[in-house]
Formats: structure tokens, sequence, C-alpha cells
């Protein structure tokens, strides 16, 4: 419940705050959003097998938006930046799919 | 969430029961994490987490983290949303590629519109001359029209009267005053209201004269414009026409002025058969 209200909390400080994002977070911002999505995802779906950890939840969310980052810099310093982001994209789409899908089984029952 | 982080999760798992057994069975409000494991159902786990709201370590960690989430989900929605979002996300490269569509872009709208304004020049100027073309025509339908009668016309020139108490005057001396005057450069003559023109013709009719068909009758008051000072000497030569008409009994008067007004006018009339050479 409170993950739940911390994440609407999230969006409405974000919606209310407009920041301006640094030019060099900028590329990575929306890689690293998409990355934590499937994290958290994925935590979702370990919750509802049961065997969800905290630590295991911070760390792959923490490692997810680094590599995806990482990724996208490295991509960018390739000259293979459009490209690469956007197999980091699809891969990470694919695994939500799946997650979703986990996730559909056990709520629905279908 | 990937298999090696489940595989980090069930390693996880395998550790957890030998810690939680032991508290499992006293306490009632922990006795979720046990059936959990034995018959509880993804859905009823979902709700058990979201109700009630249990203050733990774990809630706030992931709290935190979806804070973040939430906190770049928004910011960068609100980024993407702005007025220049397709600019923004775009590289490099791209950005290069849409400077020069741009360039290319205004330098194709830019020849287009010198192709414009040129043709809107040529238009003008072509409406100029048309129009200057055109003033140019109604000035010489002007000056046409007061040789041929059918504009007024006003000027310098002289007003010429025959008293002819005796009705002595005939047509032919009329005619003689009228080629006298033009001879001496009379440019618009009326003679008791008729227009004299090229084709104009005198006849005698009784004891008056016909001007044109006109029957007019004495005095014959003639206003012709032209220069003052070479019509009435013309008429006024030894043996002229003022000699000639007093010599019949009649009087003649011949007064300048500054302003004649010739406003008797003819109908313009097309020529049945002569035309134009020059269309």
């Amino acid at each position: 419940m409170i993950a739940v209200l911390g994440l609407v909390v999230g969006v409405v400080a974000g919606l209310l705050v407009r920041p301006e994002v640094p030019a060099a977070v900028e590329p990575y911002l929306p890689i690293a959003v998409v990355a934590a999505l499937d994290a958290v995802f994925g935590g979702l779906r370990a919750m509802l097998d049961g065997i969800f950890d905290d630590k295991v939840f911070v760390v792959s969310f923490l490692s997810n938006v680094v590599v995806a980052a990482l990724i996208v810099f490295l991509g960018d310093k390739l000259g293979v930046g459009a490209q690469l982001s956007t197999g980091v994209v699809v891969v990470l789409g694919i695994r939500i799919f799946s997650n979703a899908a986990a996730i559909r089984r056990h709520v629905f029952r279908a | 969430m990937s298999e090696h982080d489940e595989q980090h999760a069930h390693r996880l798992r395998r550790e957890l029961p030998q810690e939680v057994p032991p508290p499992v069975n006293p306490p009632g409000d922990d006795d979720a994490a046990q059936p959990e494991r034995n018959g509880l159902t993804g859905r009823q786990r979902l709700l058990k987490g979201l109700w009630p709201p249990r203050l733990t370590r774990a809630q706030l960690i992931v709290a935190l983290l979806l804070f973040g989430l939430g906190f770049g989900l928004a910011v960068q929605v609100a980024s993407n949303s702005d007025s220049d979002s397709a600019l923004r996300g775009a590289r490099q490269e791209d950005l290069v590629r849409i400077l020069d569509e741009l360039d290319d872009r205004t330098q194709r709208l830019e020849d287009e519109k010198q192709g414009l304004e040129k043709q809107r020049d040529e238009l003008e100027n072509s409406s100029d001359q048309a129009e200057e073309a055109r003033k140019q025509t109604l000035e010489k339908e002007r000056q046409l029209g007061v040789l041929a009668g059918t504009v007024a016309a006003q000027g310098p020139g002289i007003t010429v009267t025959i008293e002819d108490a005796k009705g002595t005057v005939e047509a032919d001396m009329l005619l003689d005053a009228i080629q006298e005057l033009r001879a001496a450069g009379a440019e618009a003559i009326q003679v008791n209201g008729v227009r004299v023109v090229a084709g104009t013709y005198l006849a005698d009719s009784g004891n008056s004269v016909s001007v044109d068909g006109n029957k007019i009758n004495a005095p014959y008051r003639f206003q012709v414009i032209g220069k003052p000072q070479d019509l009435e000497p013309a008429l006024n030569i030894p043996g002229g026409v003022v000699q000639t008409l007093e010599k019949e009994q009649a009087t003649v008067t011949v007064e300048r002025s500054s302003k004649i007004v010739v406003d008797a006018l003819r109908a313009a009339e097309r020529p049945d058969y002569a035309r134009s050479s020059s269309q």
C-alpha cells in the first residue's frame, strides 16, 4: 500500500514540480524509466508468486536502471545510440509483457 | 523478473523458512506468511499486501524506488509533451538532417517567393502600361471628339455676329466665312447652336440657310475657338469675308473673347464604308 502511495506521490510531484531535465541526463531518462518499469513488473510478479524480497527488488531495480543508461551511453559513444536504445526498449518491453502475462494469470486466473 | 533474479529469490526463499517458522505458529498476524506457501493464491496475496498497510522497511524502500520511478515517468512525459518535444529527444544526426531539410525547404520557398514577386512586378508594370495607354486613348478621344463635334469645347476665340436685315446673306457667304475661319486655325465652330464639323454642308432654304439640315435664321452667330489674334484679322482682310458681307448690306461684328464655349454636340456616327486602315 505504501509502495503504491509512493508511486502516486512520485507522479504527482513530477507533474507539479516539472523540473528542467539536465541535458546530460536527457537521453537516459526514458530508457531508465522503461528499465525501472520492467523491475517493478518483475517485483509485482514475484510478490504474486510469493517469492518477493525487498533486497532483490532494490538491487534489480537499480541495476536495471544503471545498465540501461550504460547501454545507451555506450551506444551514443559508438554511434549506434538510436538503434541500441531501440533494442533495449524492445527487450525490456518483451520482459514487461511476459511479466504482465504472469501477473494476469495470478490475478484473473486466465 | 529475470530467471537470474528468480533464482536469486529462490535462494533467498530457501533461506527464509529457517528464519520464519519459529514465529509462524505463535502470532496470528503472521499466519499470512505460512499459508501463503500452502494454498494462498496470488490474488489473496496481492490484497493482503495492499490492505492493511504495514509500515515495514521493505515497504518504505519499495515506496522510495517507486517514487523515483513515478517522478521520472512524470518528468519524462511532461518534457516530451512540450511544444518542442519532437526535437528534444532527437539525436545529433537526426537534428542535422532535419536542419538540412529545413534549409532546403527555405531555399525552395525563397525561390518560389522570388518568382512570384517577379511575376507580380510584371503584372503591375503591364497594368500600369495598360492604364497609361487607356489614359492616352481617352485624351486622344477627347481631342478627336473636339474635331468631330462629339464633345463640348471651350477656350479663347471670337464671336462673329452677322446681322442680315435685308435677307441678302446666302449659304455660300457663310461657307466662305467658315472656310476662312478654318484656314485661320479655328478648332471648333458652332453656328446658331449647330456644330460645324468636317462633313457640314450649308444650303439655301428660302429666306434662311440650313446647316446640315437644321434651318437657322439671321442673325447668324458664329462661336469660334482658336487664336483670336489670327481669326479676327483673317475675317477683316481687305476683300475678305467682312467686306464682302458688308457689300451685301449685312452688318458684321467680331468680338474677341478669352472664353468661348462651344457646347453644341453631334452624335458620333460610324462610317458605313470607311474603315481605319491601321487595324
